[in-house]
């Protein structure tokens, strides 16, 4: 009798996870209420103005600025959370993952709230959340392109270590290219297929030799940013006419700009913005709607099973990651339009990044997207900490998307499954 | 379709695994082609898909010569194959599965759904062969997974259906049902090329046995011949296919099960409360299905697994839990279900894996040092007592067929003093030749006095072997009978009957 009574009470491991998940999330939640909240005194105001200032763009609208008390917008951050988590104990939904993803963005701004808070009874301070979210934009965009670039290889069963060097690639390119053109048009081009042919690299050690996908990757990489360094001093330094970092001008869609906050955010951007979207739609259609994207993840899944109906795994998977470079290419050179001057390594380690927002939005496009911008997000955050006197280090910060990704990883937070085949070399029988 | 494959011969560096065969198919003939593991017949199999090249010879379909550059080419000149791995994409849904490579699609390349359902929806009711289209391939059972790869081999109008050793999977009532629809398809004029090495199945089922040995043929004959005829066919000398067993005295239990209760990888009970009790002296064979918890029991007891909750004895003393290694030192000798994995380190030498287990005993080491004159005296009288055909004690381990690999196995395990001996699968993928081999080994060990407990989802092996046979399903022992039961009864069990 205790066999069938232990049985039917013990829950799957899934579910398991599930809780964990939704205990975690009532543990950041008491965090808020208590850390952010309730221990700051009740004179702390934070304020929010949501009008652009010192920039380009011309804000047709005059919200001006939303005062808080810090402790209660914090405990209401805190108990949002802290319901997100219970209801995920015990309802466990089936996009518990997501859920997490959204009490990570109520962490993060319950941590803005509280660190902006004013020092006295009477001294201001303000944060620009307007300014936060299109800067946060700009790098979620980076992530975005690195992630699908990603989602591109993975799927099709080859792991892209490289997008790092891929992002490196097309930054130098771009600014070098831009710089002498004054085109953007080419400089995009170009990044496209330096990131392709680092792409075609990877392809081809990995599928020709069956060398290690990972070894090969970090390879690039470590090669790439050598490279960059190396030809930065010879040729960037003593002629800096080649490094003018112009930035990509904005965009504006008409009408959709004026709306508050979510104009500048969404529809005030540089073209690498709009490419960007249009890229997450089309990947997303591509993989799961047609033809194409069933053949691919055939692939990615059971090689064996879609060489047996005829399918050509190589030429498949040489075509996937020739794109998936080309993609993470043009996204080294939306970096170096949105952020400037090429200087080694200020890339900073976004390909990996991206790899994170990749494992943690489930080798999904849509997935990839959301954690590209919570993950851009901390990392805007964490490069302008003076700014918003956050008083963590940038280091701290800068570890949120690995973090979060090891628990996802581990298995602690719910469980991800990549595609069945991912960097296994593929050899016909 | 009539079928003719004319001197075809494929060569994997200097080793022949297709030595000019000629084989003909008549259009509904059921052909079975019989040979032991290894003799070339999935060679032969996939050269006609179009998944090899041949390097000579030539395929004539209806008279036709035909060459496939790929296996989509093969399937549109009518050929379908079932592999013995299935082919199927576990995340997919069956339609996906199905369509795969030929999907039907609308403007923009998208694929189209409503027409790949109705597709499936169509086949299965025209081949009697009932699946849901939108089912994940992976949440399905075994059997049924194998009718959706029937399906998709059947869905291009499909004349020549090849099945790659279909039953290997498959309970004795899903056996049945696949011999009945190959016959169904048969008579509506499908030609069908059935791969096997089990004669029990060719002499049911086959208008013609094809014998292939070391990729030659050896013999087309009717199947009327004898079981032990065929078995020489396949070896090349006569063996015994029953094993002699003497009766012996019982002693006490040497492996008890009380009550165990093992998760599976995914977290899921797999083994959901097994008491059983192996006595001295005799084999229990655990007869199931691949799947129904057998794995994880055999790994709970040797220590790869934790137990949940219940008691493991081996000779009368608590073994639950306990690490591997003093499972081993305890008493119980283990031959694992997956040698290559578990039961070998392939790249080391066959004496090296002949201490495997003991390697920091006397007389093997002393005072931290390995004695290698010591280690190299046991290997080479293993080698001799067990007949392991190796080019010496220093060949890897991975250079030996795998007859011989499970020789080198069960020699270890049998070479020190054992309380119980256990072995998962002990014959998977062993010519008879071996087999009869091993399972002298395994009753001479019954024989010893010791409590033998084999884990097997071979019913032949079962049979010949068990002195009582207990049948495993859904993580249960669903019956204990003793070895005079029916095929036809311990099969009823091994699919959850009563």
């Amino acid at each position: 009798m205790s066999v069938s009574t232990l049985v039917s009470t013990a829950r799957p491991a899934r579910d398991r996870r599930t809780t964990t998940i939704g205990l975690i999330m009532v543990a950041i939640g008491l965090f808020i209420t208590i850390a952010f909240g309730l221990m700051v005194p009740g004179w702390a105001h934070s304020q929010l103005t949501f009008d652009p200032i010192n920039s380009a763009v011309h804000a047709p609208w005059h919200l001006g600025a939303l005062t808080v008390v810090t402790r209660w917008s914090d405990v209401v951050l805190g108990l949002l959370a802290i319901a997100l988590g219970v209801e995920v104990v015990l309802r466990h939904p089936r996009r518990a993952l997501s859920r997490f993803g959204v009490t990570s963005v109520l962490f993060l701004l319950a941590l803005l709230l509280w660190s902006s808070r004013t020092s006295g009874p009477a001294s201001v301070n303000f944060v620009d959340l307007t300014a936060v979210l299109v800067g946060s934009s700009s790098l979620a965009m980076v992530l975005i392109y690195g992630s699908l670039s990603g989602v591109m290889c993975e799927r099709a069963g080859v792991v892209n270590i490289a997008i790092e060097g891929q992002f490196i690639v097309g930054a130098f390119l771009g600014s070098m290219i831009e710089s002498t053109t004054g085109n953007f048009w080419f400089a995009t081009l170009a990044g496209a297929l330096a990131g392709a042919l680092l792409g075609w690299v990877l392809a081809f050690l990995a599928l020709r030799y069956m060398s290690d996908q990972i070894i090969v990757g970090v390879v690039i990489v470590t090669l790439m940013s050598s490279l960059s360094s190396y030809l930065n001093l010879q040729v960037l330094t003593p002629y800096p006419q080649y490094n003018l970092g112009n930035l990509a001008p904005n965009v504006a869609i008409p009408l959709l700009y004026k709306i508050p906050v979510l104009g500048p955010v969404l529809f005030n951007q540089t073209g690498f913005f709009y490419l960007a979207v249009a890229l997450i739609a089309l990947v997303s259609f591509g993989l799961f709607r047609t033809r194409w994207g069933l053949r691919v993840r055939a692939v990615g899944e059971h090689p064996k099973a879609a060489e047996s109906v005829g399918i050509n795994v190589v030429a498949t998977r040489y075509r996937n990651v020739v794109l998936g470079g080309a993609i993470a290419g043009i996204g080294g050179v939306a970096f170096m339009a949105t952020q400037g001057q090429f200087q080694p390594g200020y890339t900073s380690g976004f390909g990996y990044i991206a790899l994170a927002a990749l494992i943690f939005g489930r080798w999904t496009p849509s997935g990839a997207v959301v954690a590209s911008v919570l993950f851009g997000i901390s990392s805007y955050l964490a490069n302008n900490l003076q700014s918003y006197s956050i008083p963590v280090s940038t280091e701290v910060l800068n570890m949120f998307p690995y973090l979060i990704t090891i628990a996802v990883v581990a298995g602690l937070i719910g469980r991800v499954r990549p595609p069945a085949a991912d960097g296994i070399p593929y050899q016909r029988s | 379709m009539r079928v003719e494959l004319r001197n075809i011969t494929k060569r994997f560096g200097s080793f022949t695994a297709n030595d000019s065969i000629s084989l003909t198919v008549e259009p509904g003939q059921i052909h079975c082609l019989l040979g032991e593991n290894g003799a070339g017949k999935s060679t032969l199999m996939n050269v006609l898909f179009g998944l090899l090249h041949p390097d000579d010879g030539e395929i004539l379909l209806d008279g036709e010569r035909v060459s496939f550059a790929n296996s989509g080419e093969a399937v549109r000149h009518g050929i379908g194959m079932v592999h013995q791995h299935f082919m199927l994409v576990p995340v997919f849904s069956v339609a996906e599965n199905v369509v795969l490579g030929f999907e039907p699609t609308k403007s923009l390349n998208r694929l189209d759904h409503e027409t790949a359902r109705r597709e499936i929806r169509d086949l299965s009711a025209k081949y009697g062969l009932d699946v849901d289209p939108d089912a994940i391939v992976e949440s399905l059972p075994v059997g049924v997974q194998q009718r959706v790869e029937i399906l998709k081999a059947l869905s291009h109008d499909a004349r020549l259906l090849i099945l790659d050793e279909p039953t290997a999977v498959l309970t004795p009532q899903e056996i049945e049902a696949l011999i009945d629809i190959m016959r169904a398809l048969a008579a509506a004029g499908t030609s069908i090329l059935f791969i096997t090495h089990k004669l029990k199945e060719v002499r049911a089922v086959a208008d013609v046995i094809t014998v292939i040995r070391q990729g030659r043929v050896i013999d087309s004959v009717s199947p009327e011949t004898s079981e032990s005829d065929l078995a020489a066919l396949m070896v090349g000398r006569s063996v015994s296919l029953t094993v002699a067993k003497e009766p012996v005295e019982l002693g006490e239990g040497s492996l008890e099960l009380r009550d165990v209760v093992v998760r599976d990888d995914r977290g899921l009970v797999a083994v959901n409360g097994v008491s059983l009790t192996v006595r001295a002296g005799e084999i229990v064979a655990l007869a199931g299905v691949q799947g129904n918890g057998q794995t994880e029991l055999a790994e709970a007891i040797a220590g790869m697994r934790p137990v949940e909750s219940g008691q493991i004895l081996l000779g009368g003393r608590d073994i639950t839990n306990n690490s591997p290694r003093e499972i081993l030192d305890a008493g119980l000798g283990h031959v694992p279900e997956d040698r290559h994995r578990d039961g070998l380190v392939l790249s080391m030498s066959v004496a090296d894996n002949l201490v495997l287990n003991t390697p920091r005993r006397a007389p093997f080491a002393r005072r931290g040092t390995r004695q290698l004159a010591a280690v190299n005296d046991n290997a080479r009288d293993l080698v001799q007592r067990f007949d392991i055909r190796t080019t010496g004690i220093d060949a890897t381990a991975g250079s030996l067929s795998g007859g011989n690999q499970q020789k080198v196995i069960v020699a270890r395990e049998l070479s020190r003093p054992l309380v119980a001996f256990m072995a998962s699968q002990p014959t998977r993928g062993l010519d008879v030749g071996s087999i009869e081999y091993v399972h002298r080994q395994i009753v001479a060990e019954r024989n010893a006095g010791r409590g033998v407990l084999i884990i097997s989802s071979e019913l032949d092996e079962v049979l010949a072997l068990g002195d009582r046979i207990a049948v495993m399903y859904a993580g249960r022992i669903t019956g204990l009978v003793d070895s005079s039961t029916s095929r036809e009864e311990i099969g009823l069990l091994m699919a959850g009957g009563s």
